[in-house]
Formats: structure tokens, sequence, C-alpha cells
């Protein structure tokens, strides 16, 4: 399950964003986490998170960009559809932001899609449940 | 009669028992009524609680789109509302669409599915107001409720943002319910069980008291009663013996002396005739008087002559061409008194039976045991109805049963028209 999730991700972030311009996605996955994480249209890399919390599912993303203070505007959609938006800013000597959600746990598989973006920067990671 | 002695013959018994019968009942009928209006409560407390949660968190937190099924949008609700709609015995929240699909439910895997609404949900849906009831957990949409002892919904009717009608269903456990039913029989249960203390630590003594001071007036009614026979029977038998001393000696002597004088020759055939029908009138005179001292006082009227006096007694029937039949048995040591009175009921139900019963056979028979003396007099005659006798006010009923009564034994008179009659006497040997 985990394996065909983590070529899932792969296969949808293939198909959404222009080639070359991110890093191809990699998941993984420890007890009931599923994890997966990918590089952004720039130097910056995203992760993901998802994991069972008392019937719902919490996902956690991180985006790293090596450069403290940048604002970046974060969207986290499920199922396509937008269930939390937002702005950070990166901290920290590794310029980094979390942003962590509990997500409704629907029938069937669950697919989550976190898209940041700082100007001309984009990253985009998903991850399914 | 003198009654055997039974706990539950007491009257302090008595009241314990029945003050703890009704204690039990009153125990009873307030856990009723006390469910009763705990369920109404709670129900009352429920709606109360749904319309606020529906009204005041969940239709003012609804996002557009939640009625479409918009997964963020369900995301953004359950977020917002799940930690202020699962409050105190809340175990359960559903919205549902008026096809029946459920909209949002804080078990997400009902969400996006479809049931059938009940008519009472639809009624409250199109029509407002607020209902509730016992879920039927073998409901599909129930399949995830493992409450112990059921669960309370209750539904009410709220709008989407797009306006559209949704139904609200929020569920209780049934424990709660329980709880409350608890809360409040504790204070009647407290009430009923301090009346029964406090009635019965007023009214054991009192009772008591009352019931010590019946037994010694009935002790001292008792005491009284056997001195007042004692002393019937010693005037009776003074009276017996001042008239065999006296009147049947002279009468005696009287008629022998104009016997004696009748025979003499130098009297004449007239006077001698005279004299004679004298003589024959007194010793009629002398038999019935002796026979009237028999049923006075017969003479050694102890346990071991019983049965000789009752032959006695029944040597009229035999006269009268009754056939007669005495049996003692099981008296010896009787006290006098009891052997009297034995006795004098026999001596009634006999004269009854030689006078009204135009019996062919007549039996008398005694049984006595450690504990009692029995009488049984039965005779093959006319018999009677002893309803109507009673109404009639019989003197012979009534003076058998007096005499009984005051000599401390109980009686008993069984007779049918054309069936004979049976008199059956019992009376304490002590």
């Amino acid at each position: 399950m985990v394996t065909r999730t983590a070529l899932a991700a792969i296969a949808v972030g293939a198909l959404t964003l222009p080639v070359g311009l991110v890093a191809p996605a990699t998941a993984s996955h420890g007890g009931n986490d599923v994890r997966t994480s990918g590089g952004c249209s720039g130097s910056a890399n995203w992760k993901l998170k998802a994991k069972p919390d008392n019937g719902r599912i919490e996902v956690e993303g991180e985006i790293d960009s090596n450069r403290s203070g940048q604002v970046w505007h974060w969207k986290l959609k499920h199922n396509g559809s937008t269930s939390a938006r937002g702005t950070k800013r990166t901290t920290g000597p590794s310029g980094s932001f979390q942003v962590q959600r509990r997500m409704a746990n629907l029938a069937g598989k669950d697919h989550f899609t976190l898209r940041a973006t700082h100007g001309a920067q984009v990253c985009r990671g998903t991850i399914s449940y | 009669m003198r009654a055997v002695r039974r706990p539950w013959a007491n009257p302090l018994v008595q009241f314990v028992v029945a003050s703890l019968l009704l204690f039990g009942l009153t125990w009873w009928a307030t856990g009723i009524f006390s469910q009763r209006a705990a369920r109404s409560e709670a129900l009352a407390d429920a709606r109360v609680t749904t319309e606020l949660l529906a009204n005041s968190v969940a239709e003012p937190a609804m996002p557009r789109g939640l009625v479409d099924g918009d997964p963020g949008a369900i995301d953004r609700f359950d977020r917002e509302v799940l930690g202020r709609l699962l409050v105190s015995d809340v175990r359960r929240i559903k919205i549902w669409r008026a096809d029946g699909t459920i909209v949002y439910s804080d078990e997400t895997q009902l969400i996006g599915k479809r049931f059938s609404l009940d008519h009472e949900q639809l009624s409250v849906l199109h029509n407002g107001d607020t209902e509730g009831g016992l879920s039927d957990l073998r409901r599909r949409e129930n399949r995830f409720e493992s409450e112990e002892g059921g669960l309370l919904e209750v539904y009410t009717r709220i709008e989407s943002p797009e306006g559209q009608p949704l139904l609200f269903e929020a569920y209780y456990s049934v424990e709660t319910v329980k709880q409350r039913s608890v809360e409040v029989l504790k204070p009647f249960r407290r009430i009923t069980l301090g009346a029964l203390v406090a009635l019965l630590l007023l009214g054991v003594p009192l009772l008591g008291v009352l019931t010590l001071r019946l037994t010694r007036a009935s002790l001292a009614r008792e005491r009284l009663m056997r001195r007042a026979v004692e002393s019937s029977e010693a005037e009776r038998r003074r009276i017996a013996r001042d008239l065999h001393d006296g009147v049947v000696q002279e009468l005696a002597g009287t008629a022998f002396a104009l016997s004696g004088t009748a025979r003499d020759a130098s009297v004449s055939p007239e006077l001698r005739d005279e004299l004679q029908g004298s003589s024959q009138a007194l010793r009629r005179s002398l038999r019935q008087l002796r026979s009237l001292l028999v049923e006075i006082h017969p003479p050694g009227l102890t346990a071991s002559g019983l049965g000789a006096a009752l032959e006695d007694l029944t040597a009229p029937a035999a006269s009268a061409g009754i056939s007669t039949r005495v049996s003692v048995d099981g008296v010896e040591g009787a006290p006098d008194h009891v052997v009297t009175l034995v006795w004098r009921v026999a001596q009634e139900a006999i004269r009854n039976a030689v006078r009204h019963a135009h019996a062919a056979n007549l039996t008398v028979e005694v049984r006595g045991d450690e504990r009692e003396v029995r009488l049984t007099v039965r005779d093959d005659g006319a018999g009677f109805d002893p309803s109507a006798s009673a109404r009639d006010g019989s003197y012979g009923l009534r003076g058998l049963q007096s005499l009984v009564e005051d000599g401390g034994g109980r009686v008993r008179v069984d007779s049918t028209p054309g069936d004979g009659t049976t008199v059956r006497m019992a009376v304490e040997r002590r």
C-alpha cells in the first residue's frame, strides 16, 4: 500500500509540474506514518508527513529554503479542495517553516497537496493516506 | 376462646410487617416515578443542548460547500466545531441532507454515505421543531455505535449557508439518563427511608406499650371469667346440695309417710286411694327434681366420670326411642373446668337433638390429646339452616356459642335441612 502511495505521489508530481523544475519526490513509511519529500522549482525542498490522529489524519508539511526571513504563501488541499491556507516566514539557520493540520479521514483514500510559493519559487508536494 | 399464639397474630409484628410492605411499595413507586421524571428531564435537557449546539455552534460555523461534500469545507468545519460539539455526554453528531446523505459527522467514515430518514426526521427537517427518542442501534447509520445501554437521539433543523435545510442530530448516552434517574431518586429514597425509620421508632414503642396493656387487660378478663365460672359452679353445687339434703329428703319422707298411712287398715278406701294418688304424685315430682339436680350439677363430674355423665345425658334420648352411642377417649387428667364445658355443650346439643331433630341416631364422641379436648355430637335428624337460624337470633345457637366462648373454647355447628346436625367443640386442655 505504501509503495503504491509513493508511486502515486511520484506520478501526480510528475504530471502536474513542468519537468526540470522540481526534483523527483521520494516516499517512505515508518509505523503508521507516511512521508514524502521532494525539491521545489528553486533551491528549496519540501517534506510531507501524514499519520493517524484519533480518527483524523494529521498532515505536516515543511519547506526548507536555507534562507531565513523569506515570506511564503502556502495552501493545503484535501482531495483537490482547499482545506487550509496561510502565510509563513522561514526561520532558523535552515530557513524553514512548518504547517500542520488535522484533516477528516474520509471514506476511501485521501489525497493531500501542499503548495507553497515565494516569488517565482514554487513548491508542490503530495501525499496520500 | 383461648387462641393459639402465632407470631403474626401479634399486633406489633403486624405493624412492622405492614410498615415494611408499605415501605417496599413506596420504594418501588418512587423508583418508577423518578425514572419517568428523570427520563423526561433528561430528554428535555438533551433537547435544549441539541438546539444550543445546532443553532449556536454548528449553523454559524458551517462553511459553504459542506452541504455538497467539499472535503476542504469538511476539514475546516471539523477543526472548528468538533471540540465544541462533543461536549459533556454528547456521543455522536450527524448532519443530514434531506436526501438522507450525511454531510458531516464526527465519525468521518459516515460522511458522504446515504441512509433513509424516517417519517419523524423528515417532519422535523421540513417543519422545524425538535424531537427525540431512543436510537435503533440496528440501523446501518448506527453501526459505529457501541454504547452500553443504548443511545438517546435528538434532532432539530438547521440551514446551510446556501439556504438548504439540514437535520442536525445529536446522540446522548442512555447511561446519563440512568445517572440522572439516580440523582432524582436519591432525595425520594432518603425521604422514604427517613419516614419509615421515624414511623418505626415512634410506632413500635407506642404499639408495644398498647399491646402490653391489652395483654394484661385480656389476662385480667380471663382470670375474672374463670373465677365467675368457678363461682357459678360453686353456687350450683351449693343449690344442688341444699335441694338434695333439704327438699328432696323431706319430699321422700312425706311420700313414704303417705304410702305407709295408705296401707293402714283403719283408713277408709276413699281416703286410701286419695293418699296413694298423692304419694305417687310426690314420687313423680321427686324424680323430676332429681333430674333437675343432675342437670344443675351432675354428681362426680370429673374426667374419669365424663363417660357416665354423658350416658346419663343421653338417657332421655334413649327413652324417646333414639339410638344413642357415647364414646370417650383420651380425656384422662383433663381439668375439671374443661370437663364441665364439654358436658354442658353436650347437654345443650343433646337437648336440641331430642327436642327438635326427630333423629333416629345420636352419637356423642369425645377425643382428647395433649393439646386439646374435642367434642362431637351428631344426629341424623331434620337438620336446619344455620344461616337462617343466625339471622333469626336463635337462642339455642347463641347460647351454645356464648357458653363455649365464655369457657375458652371454639364451636362450630354444621347442619343442612333434612341431613342432620353436627356440633363440634374444641377447648384447650389447660
